[in-house]
């Protein structure tokens, strides 16, 4: 019964995983730019977040370490701090964008400019670190995610041609706008791909004292929880084709993405996208600020623990709260979080090979995992996956400049 | 045992179960007449950007000297206080005599403490 609690919460946690302003906005801008065609990025970017999710869980219920402890100790110091470089700036950028993101939905809802928002939205993030648990963390703001389940009830309701969706999932080239449809593609599977989720998934087994008992319940989690996330992807995408394309609405200002709703929902469908984006942001929010301290502080063998009072993981806390503070500058200066959405978005797929290479040697360690090491079925996914991330690596960043 | 796969960056936990951070380094004697052997763990900044890059490390040491909480010279623990290396490093010593969490109880001290709903650090 514990555990079948324990899948369900899960599940709504990969609301805050998955959902965040990134997927959001790239599947906007695809739905509104190209309709359905899009679809397959998203699926594509499912199915390996499922897999790579699901190895991070196993690690960590079966070894007691996280991917970044075992990063640190098998790979050494200096291969570590590529990593680490790479890593923590990439998930610095996507935290401004969370933290833009909330400050958006409330400049929707109130009509005061997101600036005024940074200072306040910033405090209330970390203060939720400083005092909340992290069940807190993990299962309360993602109830309050079930909000964004509206997302698929707005697709729904605008019944959309469900053969074009279908035809959506199987990849097509488009006649013109190549580099926009592949900065696009290139974005959302940065987007889904979001290796600071994998970091936070395995902390948080450890938090929940996962062992081996846990196997079943982690793939459980890792399939149903990260394809519920991508289902509520596609439902943005598909309203977006429905709500925004046919009204020539690109969806590249947050004013444009914000009338997401508007057709499914005539009177309410503004507020309803602004309240499903602050909780979904502030779940993001939360994950990342909290993957940033767990990287530093697993790699330096500090000690750590969101359930600890601030004191006793000095370090730790210390980390997030600088990490915070530094992320409200930029938007106190009034940069636009969906531009740096976007740039972050095509930064994560540049340096995916970084994230997901160790996890080849990892996961077939027998040290760390003696007989639940992958199989073969799981080894080439993997490097199916490092295969797409080293493409996307390489395209990412001119397509950033010939198409975003 | 394999030194680098099974001791060097691990992680370090003192007699009560304290983390106080990983094997940055490891200290060889190497005499005329015997076998070269380890004789010490080292932990520190230093060692760990000496690693990287030797103008991290010298970078790192003068950073130590002019503001390091206690001391400037690298912690070093006697191999002889290894008691078990199994998924971690066990030490037979205590955290806070060996300088390895000057850093952590520093910071605690003199900020976490400081904002309300930090807590203690040596409360139990």
């Amino acid at each position: 019964m514990k555990k079948a609690l324990q899948i369900a919460l899960g599940i709504v946690t990969s609301v805050g995983g998955f959902l965040e302003i990134g997927s959001v906005t790239t599947a906007i801008q695809a739905g509104a730019a190209f309709g359905y065609q899009l679809l397959w990025a998203l699926l594509l970017g499912t199915i390996c977040l499922i897999f790579l999710v699901e190895m991070s869980g196993r690690f960590a219920a079966v070894s007691k370490h996280t991917i970044v402890d075992a990063t640190r100790e098998r790979f050494g110091f200096p291969f570590f701090f590529v990593v680490l470089v790479g890593m923590v700036l990439v998930a610095f950028m996507v935290l401004v964008a969370e933290l833009g993101g909330i400050g958006l939905s409330l400049q929707i809802l109130t009509g005061l400019g997101f600036p005024w928002w940074a200072i306040p939205v910033s405090f209330v993030v970390w203060l939720l670190m400083w005092k909340g648990t992290f069940s807190l963390i993990e299962n309360g703001v993602s109830l309050l995610g079930l909000v964004t389940l509206s997302f698929v009830v707005a697709a729904v309701r605008l019944h959309p041609d469900w053969g074009g969706v279908a035809h959506g999932l199987v990849p097509t080239f488009p006649n013109d706008q190549k580099a926009k449809y592949g900065f696009l593609a290139v974005s959302i599977l940065g987007a889904s791909i979001s290796p600071y989720l994998m970091y936070f998934y395995s902390s948080g087994a450890i938090e929940d004292e996962w062992d081996e008992s846990y196997i079943a319940v982690n793939r459980a989690v890792a399939t149903l929880g990260m394809s519920f996330g991508g289902l509520l992807s596609m439902g943005v995408l598909v309203t977006a084709a429905l709500a925004l394309k046919p009204n020539g609405i690109h969806g590249e200002t947050f004013e444009q993405a914000a009338l997401l709703m508007t057709t499914a929902f005539p009177k309410w469908g503004l507020f309803l996208f602004a309240a499903a984006m602050l909780v979904a942001c502030l779940g993001a929010a939360l994950e990342i600020s909290l993957a940033i301290a767990y990287f530093f502080a697993q790699g330096f063998g500090w000690s750590w623990s969101q359930d600890l009072v601030p004191s006793k993981n000095a370090r730790f806390c210390f980390t997030y709260t600088i990490i915070i503070l530094v992320a409200t500058v930029p938007l106190l200066l009034g940069v636009d979080p969906i531009k740096v959405t976007m740039m972050s978005m095509a930064l994560t797929a540049a340096t995916l090979p970084l994230a997901i290479f160790p996890f080849l040697f990892l996961m077939n360690d027998p040290i760390y995992l003696g007989e639940h090491r992958n199989g073969w079925v799981s080894n080439s996914i993997v490097a199916v996956i490092i295969v797409i991330s080293f493409v996307l690596a390489l395209i990412s960043i001119p397509l950033e400049i010939v198409g975003g | 045992m394999d030194l680098v796969r099974d001791v060097l960056d691990k992680k370090l936990v003192d007699s009560e179960h304290c983390e106080m951070g990983r094997v940055d380094g490891l200290v060889m004697s190497l005499e005329e007449h015997s076998q070269p052997r380890i004789t010490h763990i080292q932990i520190g900044g230093t060692t760990l950007w000496m690693r990287v890059h030797p103008v991290l490390g010298n970078l790192a040491a003068k950073l130590a000297r002019k503001w390091g909480p206690r001391r400037a010279e690298p912690v070093r623990i006697p191999w002889s206080r290894v008691l078990t290396a199994g998924r971690d490093l066990k030490l037979h010593v205590k955290a806070r005599e060996t300088g390895a969490i000057d850093w952590e109880i520093w910071i605690a001290r003199h900020i976490i403490e400081r904002i309300p709903g930090g807590g203690h650090e040596e409360a139990e």
